[in-house]
């Protein structure tokens, strides 16, 4: 499916900031899921902007503004080409026990996707899940689809019913969020159970031609991707209990939100800011 | 023997059969012959000459003035070459094992890989940081500027305790120390041959020199400010290298370079000699609530625009859990035997070790990874039973966090106090210099930290003191004298002041200036609330009043209080929570201060404490009886009228008159034409009322001298015009009036001397901010203020005054933008760099 997407970051200043440095996580990977047909990176006011690929392999743009600016607008334009991911087969079939006894050989690879962060805690309710979901003795896949759905019944999706900064243990206790908070979750019962796992911040299309319409924030999206045997990453979206698909774009990836956010600022000379983030995301017809 | 200590240690100085071993024989016997008191008088002196050259460590934060002095003990501590030589090639071979390390898990993570190590306590150290992978190190090396802790085994081996390699903290301490001791004991060092560590200081800035192509690189020391416990450390390497002191808000970063901001522009920055811990370095990188860093700073450095010494990510190499992985270490990149031993370190991570150190858990000390805090032992006294439990429950909560090593690892040493000896326990720092050909030079010398009366430790930061630290010149090395000619400070550079420094001082100006006045009007209306007015004058002095101080409160002030009572006078010098009371206001001015501390003097500091002091020693409590109200509110104004000029004498003799200096004046000048303006301004709408005699000249009389009183001028109108008042000469006096203190065209003379004066402002800025000062003179000199009060309308209609008023004072406030887009925050030199806004 071919989209366009305009993604469009605004921060207001109560005063009139002196100086600002934004770093950026914009830039659409191409995959073979996905096609970049055209990219663009708008930052106003006008300034020099540089980039360089962080640890986690994402593209990352540098920007700073050492005059004195009212407000800072950030516009990601994109024009790219999905296609649907073919399951690896081979990766999915072994069981859990299996698969965690091959991934172990990967070592240092996959340490930073089994630990857990500030914002992703193990342990905990994740246990519990881990034990119920991710059955040593049954195929991988099965697995994952299962907590997928698991996670997509029991956590009601509600759009500002939390935080960037919510802890994950308000989410278990709440059992609603946000998909940023979907994904945290399954991160955690994931990592819990010794599957290597990371965050995963992009696009998705929210009013389909058919089908009933995905849920998404009117910003960016998120899910999780995992790693399974043959070291290959595969990506499940548990706010719509899917597989990742031709309706979703992937922008950055990292070890949870933090490493992953699209848009992050210092700012000095103002005491606060608000952020307005404003995300359209257009399928334009192809001839077949 | 040790009596003192629960365990069994080397003796430093004596040997086992009580007499004094061979190296020290000589000092002792010297020290023998000497009477008590002659110690004791040697004593004093060394401490105070310590404290004359301003050492200090300051572990008190919250006194800023009350630092710490550097403890140094007269006997030093020696080592002959026989015993140093092997520890220095021990010191190299564990730096260039550590840098293979630190390169390796910074790029492939090959000792991984082959497991060699743990994972864990590696890419799990709260020290590795991911964004410092793939990023340039200076020469392609971490670690160039290093520390080593060292101590003794009980049988006498030196052994490394823990690794400083990314940060030679105390470097200076070791230096000051041999200074001081040279000084008090002179004689020791002619007939002693021992190495000189006097050339130490170059040694450094020529390798930070190094790490830029520039020939001339500006090369800065970033620490994070006063509040460090170090901070004496860093001004005395910055002056001694004769590179500028810089904090984070000194430095800001531009189309991926990263610049110094002065007075006088913008200066590129080449080389950062960093004493900021990597977390607190960058906000964007780094934690995200660091307001010390510098953001951006590992972009440039990932473009290559600046160098960071040492590297972003050596820290790793300091993590405790990698002590016990030494040897590994070693081995793995060397292939080759460790030369020196590590004092056998147990990371609590590991379940064996952990419950091999639980069962024996008094006989350890227990540190935290991170950092120096001591939890358990330390001290050389068996814990205990309470401490052993509450170390216990600690460590079993997140036993990855902890190690433990050996309480029997501190040497015993003698150390003086008071003319007596007092038996103590001691360690050493060893410091080491990657040279720019990439050889390890260890410096002949060390800071070596004993325990004091007032700390049964040796770490600086939990109160230990020190000892000069002598390595003896070999039979092949030529001895070094102190050479006195290394002793100078280096020239300080001539980029003046930092804006930041010069933003803090315009901004002392400003407050205090406002503080002043405010008090001032507050006080001119309790006297006259004394003097017994009657009817017909209070009433026309209310509104005079009531015109005014509003003005001076901070725009978008919530309350607009009354000030026709006490207890709203009583609000507006000592509410904390009205933003333009004086209380508030003076508060402002002490945090610019402190901000500055370590430019200010001593004494104009001591003027700055003793007014907020006096201010906060007052219970703010409105509810008390008026005349209680009224006394605070006219002893406490009448004090801060003295204190303030006070603090502007005082400073003015005391302190340098550099850029800081003169833009504390630039800003008093300013607040105080602004003030004038203000009232001046607020006053012209009734001035149509007064001039038509409405009231009668009485009145008039009555409320223009209000007013001029308010504004602390009437004695001076009377001295200028000997005439009753009126409103056309009044107007002449406070606009334009060349030699009157409140004027405003005397005040812009000021500033503008000021910005001539100050020679390290050569900018194109400096031309811009005196064309702005000198339109705005011509203007209030051309103003004919006779037609104006001529003109006046009948009506609501706005006078011709008043909008003339109105324009001067805009200019003269847009002035302030003029004065800091110029000197402070750069938007002018900047501009022509970047597109426009929006």
């Amino acid at each position: 499916m071919l989209f366009e997407v305009v993604h469009a970051t605004t921060y207001q200043y109560a005063e009139t900031a002196m100086e600002a440095y934004l770093e950026t996580r914009l830039t659409p990977p191409t995959r073979p899921t996905q096609q970049i047909l055209s990219h663009r990176i708008e930052f106003l006011p006008a300034a020099q902007a540089s980039d360089y690929i962080d640890y986690f392999g994402n593209l990352t743009s540098f920007y700073s503004m050492t005059l004195r600016h009212p407000r800072l607008k950030v516009v990601n334009s994109l024009t790219v080409r999905t296609a649907t991911h073919r399951l690896p087969a081979g990766g999915l079939a072994p069981s859990v026990a299996e698969a965690r006894q091959i991934l172990a050989s990967s070592g240092p690879r996959i340490f930073d996707y089994l630990q857990p962060t500030a914002t992703v805690p193990l342990g905990g309710p994740s246990s519990n899940w881990a034990r119920e979901f991710i059955r040593p003795n049954l195929p991988l896949g099965d697995c994952l689809e299962r907590l997928n759905s698991a996670i997509f019944s029991e956590f009601k999706y509600h759009s500002g019913s939390t935080e960037v900064d919510t802890p994950l243990d308000k989410i278990w206790e709440r059992r609603e969020g946000v998909c940023q908070d979907f994904a945290h979750v399954m991160l955690s019962v994931l990592r819990t159970a010794g599957i290597p796992c990371r965050y995963v911040c992009g696009y998705i299309e929210t009013e389909p031609a058919a089908g009933g319409p995905l849920i998404g924030a009117v910003a960016t999206h998120a899910w999780v991707e995992v790693l399974v045997p043959g070291m290959e990453w595969v990506a499940l979206d548990p706010t719509n209990n899917k597989w990742q698909g031709e309706q979703h774009i992937v922008v950055a990836v990292g070890r949870d939100y933090l490493d992953a956010t699209p848009v992050k600022g210092t700012f000095k000379g103002s005491a606060s800011q608000k952020m307005k983030v404003r995300v359209t995301m257009r399928r334009i017809p192809e001839k077949p | 023997m040790s009596a003192l200590w629960h365990f069994r240690t080397f003796d430093e100085n004596f040997g086992p059969d009580g007499q004094p071993r061979e190296v020290y024989r000589d000092l002792f016997e010297r020290l023998n012959r000497l009477p008590r008191h002659e110690v004791r008088a040697l004593d004093g002196r060394l401490e105070a000459t310590m404290r004359e050259m301003g050492v200090t460590f300051d572990i008190h934060r919250e006194l800023p003035w009350c630092k710490r002095g550097w403890f140094c003990d007269l006997l030093p501590q020696i080592f002959t070459p026989a015993e140093w030589d092997p520890l220095a090639a021990g010191i190299r071979q564990r730096l260039r094992a550590f840098e293979m390390f630190l390169q390796d898990i910074h790029s492939k993570k090959q000792i991984l890989l082959d497991g060699i190590l743990p994972e864990r306590p590696v890419l799990g150290s709260e020290y590795f940081q991911r964004a410092a992978c793939g990023v340039p190190a200076p020469g392609g090396a971490f670690l160039h500027l290093s520390g080593v802790a060292v101590c003794r085994l009980p049988d006498g081996q030196l052994a490394v305790k823990h690794h400083y390699f990314s940060n030679a903290s105390g470097i200076s301490y070791m230096m000051q120390n041999r200074r001081a001791l040279t000084r008090v004991i002179p004689q020791s060092f002619q007939d002693t041959g021992i190495h000189s560590i006097s050339d130490v200081p170059t040694g450094i800035v020529e390798m930070l020199r190094a790490h830029s192509d520039d020939a001339d690189p500006m090369v800065v020391l970033l620490t994070p400010g006063p509040l460090s416990p170090a901070y004496s450390e860093h001004c005395f390497l910055g002056r001694r290298m004769g590179i500028p002191l810089v904090q984070g808000g000194d430095l800001l970063v531009l189309n991926d370079k990263v610049y110094l901001k002065t007075v006088a522009g913008l200066s590129k920055v080449d080389v950062i000699y960093t004493r900021l811990s990597d977390r607190w370095l960058d906000p964007m990188a780094f934690r995200r609530d660091s307001m010390i860093g510098v953001p951006g700073l590992v972009h440039c450095i990932r473009k290559k625009s600046v160098s960071v010494v040492n590297a972003i990510g050596a820290q790793l190499a300091d993590d405790r859990a990698l002590l016990p992985f030494s040897a590994q270490i070693i081995r793995y990149y060397l292939a080759e035997r460790p030369l020196l031993p590590t004092v056998p370190t147990y990371w609590l991570g590991d379940i064996d070790q952990r419950q091999m150190v639980l069962d024996d858990l008094q006989n350890f000390t227990i540190r935290i990874l991170y950092g120096e805090r001591i939890v358990l032992g330390g001290d050389g006294n068996l814990p205990s039973h309470e401490k052993l439990e509450a170390a216990r429950a600690e460590i079993l909560k997140n036993p990855a966090l902890f190690v433990a090593q050996p309480q029997s690892c501190d040497a015993e040493t003698i150390s003086f106090q008071d003319g007596d000896r007092r038996r103590r326990r001691q360690d050493h720092i060893i410091f080491a210099l990657r040279e720019t050909g990439g050889d390890l030079c260890v410096f002949p010398g060390a800071l070596t930290r004993v325990s004091t009366t007032e700390s049964e430790f040796t770490s600086s930061e939990l109160g230990g003191g020190s000892k000069d630290t002598w390595v003896q010149a070999g039979a092949d090395s030529q001895p070094d004298e102190w050479d006195s000619a290394h002793q100078a400070d280096g020239q300080i550079p001539t980029h003046g002041v930092t804006s930041r420094v010069a933003e803090a001082y315009y901004w002392i100006g400003r407050y205090l200036e406002r503080a002043y006045d405010l008090a001032g009007m507050i006080g001119a209306i309790e006297s006259l609330e004394l003097e017994e007015l009657n009817p017909v004058e209070r009433m026309n002095y209310r509104p005079v009043w009531n015109r005014i101080l509003p003005m001076l409160e901070v725009a978008g002030s919530a309350s607009r209080r009354t000030i026709s009572n006490p207890e709203g006078r009583y609000r507006l010098t000592f509410d904390p929570s009205e933003p333009g009371s004086v209380l508030s206001t003076i508060h402002r001015a002490f945090a610019n201060a402190e901000s500055v501390l370590e430019t200010l003097s001593l004494e104009a500091w001591g003027v700055m404490s003793q007014l907020r002091e006096k201010f906060d020693a007052v219970a703010f409590d409105p509810a008390a009886p008026t005349e209680t109200l009224a006394a605070a509110s006219r002893e406490l104004c009448l004090f801060a009228r003295q204190a303030i000029p006070q603090f502007f004498g005082t400073s003015k003799v005391t302190m340098l008159a550099d850029d800081g200096w003169s833009f504390c004046e630039i800003g008093q000048l300013i607040e105080r034409a602004a003030i004038t303006a203000n009232a001046t301004t607020s006053l012209s709408a009734s001035l149509v009322d007064l001039s038509r005699d409405r009231h009668g000249p009485h009145a008039r009389e009555i409320r223009l001298s209000a007013f001029l009183r308010m504004l602390g001028s009437r004695d001076i109108y009377r001295r200028v015009y000997q005439m009753r008042i009126e409103p056309l000469p009044m107007l002449e006096l406070l606009w334009k009036n060349p030699v009157a203190p409140r004027s405003v065209l005397r005040c812009l003379t000021g500033c503008a001397s000021r910005i001539r004066e100050s020679e390290s402002n050569l900018s194109p800025a400096t031309g811009r901010a005196l064309a702005a000062i000198e339109a705005l003179q011509q203007s209030i000199r051309s103003t004919d203020w006779e037609t104006l009060l001529e003109n006046l309308p009948a009506g609501s209609a706005k006078s011709k005054l008043q909008a003339h008023s109105e324009d001067l004072l805009a200019r003269l406030l847009a002035l302030h933008t003029t004065i800091c887009d110029s000197f402070l925050n750069h938007q002018v030199l900047i501009h022509g760099e970047t597109e426009s806004l929006f």
